[in-house]
């Protein structure tokens, strides 16, 4: 477009307010961040902090509950992300002929991905409950025995389920789409060929999803990585921290413990890791792209 | 025959997936007594007391009160995302502005985990008496609406043919009066779906909800987990319940009748972002 020159004055005025928004609410906080981070600070001294330079980052390093929390939220994105994708993709897949002809089964499936994460937590600790919840009444009425579900044997597990069963809808659309949008061209000529069901699905179908499973596994990843809500009302961080993702260690480091400066190195930290590896993702897939073309 | 495997499949999942909803939606028409001796899937002598009580306002808790903040806090988070986001997003997709500095950058802070912004945000509301406001927790929704409404908008604006800057520009249109009068009436369906995605994310915001607010501007998923903190004779069931299927209703609704519109987007923002 030629025009760009001439008028790119008058783009820059468009795309002013977001920008002074972005360095008021996200880059004001990150200086105070980085400040803060590097000083002796306390609730009484919030004004005046004094640079000590890297205390805070020794003590989250040398906090046993900052590797523990780390564990956790990348032992849980992983897990989730994998669940996820893996049960979406065979329910995509196989349900899409019923789908196809009746979209309102996908209203019905999308169902959780419109309640709110906290909310689902909170219904999950009646589902569970073991006086007033259905599934361990039925859990003695049936095989006479139940688990304590939120107990520290089986608290991870039970959260892994309760984040999975929230978010495979939304893998499960996304394979959904993709799937439909395999060119029917391509299937007839492959099943010209003589090619089976399975080697279709295998060799020409899954192939031409795979975009679209890399993006969803690293969408939910991500937010698994960084989950807070529905862990937090159901165990919060659990018995001996053992379930409290970075986000809680960081929410509970400031608002429980006081400790300024650790939650502030802590989220330094995060800060400099989640930036690093998106730049980095997006440089990779940038590169993919130039390669195609 | 594969057909009726199919359609057991999905029973199955329908019911795994939707299973918290459907036991707090039963819950909520349970007397406590019938609680008490019946924690099944199904209710002997339904009741419409709980939903009495969720409405019963005390000094401790007001459900009206969360509504209210939530409804303001979510229109404020979503309309002030669109606003800043749609004259942005014609910068970036016909100026082609920032579009390798500006768009990686907001696409990105979708995936980064919010929490540490929150500290400093915390600190800085206390300084601007923004704490446990309703236009503090809107200012920060925007920010978590930002990503979606822009991906959305740029992507819309890209598809439209150039000819139609090109034949204001000719009638001497600026480049504000384009926005206004010819993109911003076109793209109406785009800024119509990140609205209504806006408003179901920050409805069901819940970190922002717990840090930055205490009593007066507290959000109904913030103001639902009060009604689980025991009053003497440990939790309410079918109260909380209740005030759970009140909350989760209004996105819950507003899903059903777009769920087109954001299946649709959900896919964009995720294959673009």
């Amino acid at each position: 477009m030629n025009t760009q020159g001439a008028h790119s004055s008058e783009f820059r005025l468009l795309a002013m307010p977001l920008v002074l928004f972005l360095l008021v609410f996200l880059g004001f906080p990150a200086i105070v961040n980085l400040i803060y981070s590097v000083s002796d600070v306390s609730f009484e001294t919030l004004r005046q902090p004094r640079i000590t330079g890297l205390s805070n980052f020794a003590a989250v390093w040398n906090d046993r509950a900052f590797w523990q929390a780390s564990w956790f939220s990348f032992r849980f994105g992983a897990l989730t992300a994998l669940l996820e994708c893996a049960l979406g993709l065979v329910l995509a897949i196989f349900l899409s002929p019923l789908i196809e002809r009746r979209s309102w089964l996908m209203a019905i499936l999308m169902l959780p991905l419109m309640v709110a994460p906290a909310l689902v937590g909170l219904m999950y600790r009646l589902v569970l409950h073991e006086f007033a919840g259905p599934v361990p009444y039925y859990l003695w009425a049936w095989f006479g025995t139940s688990v304590s579900f939120l107990g520290p044997t089986s608290a991870f597990w039970t959260l892994i389920v309760v984040e999975t069963l929230q978010w495979t809808p939304f893998a499960l659309l996304l394979f959904y789409m993709a799937y439909r949008a395999i060119p029917t061209e391509i299937v007839e000529a492959s099943a010209m060929d003589g090619a089976r069901r399975w080697h279709l699905l295998w060799y020409v179908e899954l192939p031409l999803m795979a975009p679209t499973i890399v993006v969803a596994l690293l969408i939910r990843f991500i937010d698994g990585f960084r989950v807070f809500d529905n862990v937090y009302v159901l165990t919060g961080s659990g018995p001996g921290g053992s379930t409290a993702s970075l986000s809680i260690y960081i929410y509970e480091a400031f608002f429980k413990q006081g400790a300024i400066g650790k939650a502030v190195a802590a989220s330094v930290i995060l800060f400099a890791v989640s930036f690093a590896v998106l730049y980095g993702l997006n440089f990779i897939a940038s590169r993919r792209k130039g390669a195609l073309r | 025959m594969i057909n009726a495997l199919r359609w057991l499949v999905f029973a199955i999942a329908a019911l795994a997936m939707n299973f918290p909803i459907l036991v707090t939606l039963v819950t909520s028409f349970k007397s406590a007594r019938e609680l008490s001796t019946n924690p099944g899937l199904w209710v002997q002598a339904p009741t419409l007391d709980n939903y009495l009580a969720v409405f019963q306002v005390s000094d401790r808790l007001n459900i009206f009160l969360y509504l209210l903040n939530s409804i303001t806090v979510a229109l404020i988070g979503t309309t002030l995302a669109v606003a800043l986001a749609l004259p942005a997003a014609y910068a970036i997709a016909r100026g082609r502005l920032g579009e390798r500095t500006l768009l990686p950058f907001i696409v990105n802070l979708r995936a980064v985990p919010l929490i540490i912004f929150a500290i400093p945000l915390y600190m800085m509301f206390q300084w601007l008496a923004l704490l446990d406001t309703r236009l503090g927790l809107g200012l920060i929704l925007s920010i978590v609406n930002l990503p979606l409404a822009l991906v959305i908008l740029v992507n819309a604006i890209r598809d439209l043919p150039g000819e139609l800057d090109e034949a204001a520009l000719m009638d001497g249109a600026n480049r504000r009066q384009i926005l206004l009068r010819v993109i911003a009436p076109v793209c109406r369906p785009a800024i119509v779906t990140s609205l209504i995605f806006g408003f179901i994310t920050a409805w069901n915001e819940f970190l922002f909800g717990l840090m930055l607010t205490t009593s007066k501007a507290v959000p109904i998923t913030v103001g639902a987990s009060f009604f689980f903190a025991a009053s003497g004779g440990g939790v309410q069931w079918g109260v909380a319940s209740a005030v759970m299927v009140v909350g989760a209703l209004p996105p819950v609704l507003l899903g059903l009748i777009m769920y087109r519109q954001i299946s649709g987007s959900m896919t964009a923002g995720a294959v673009k972002g």
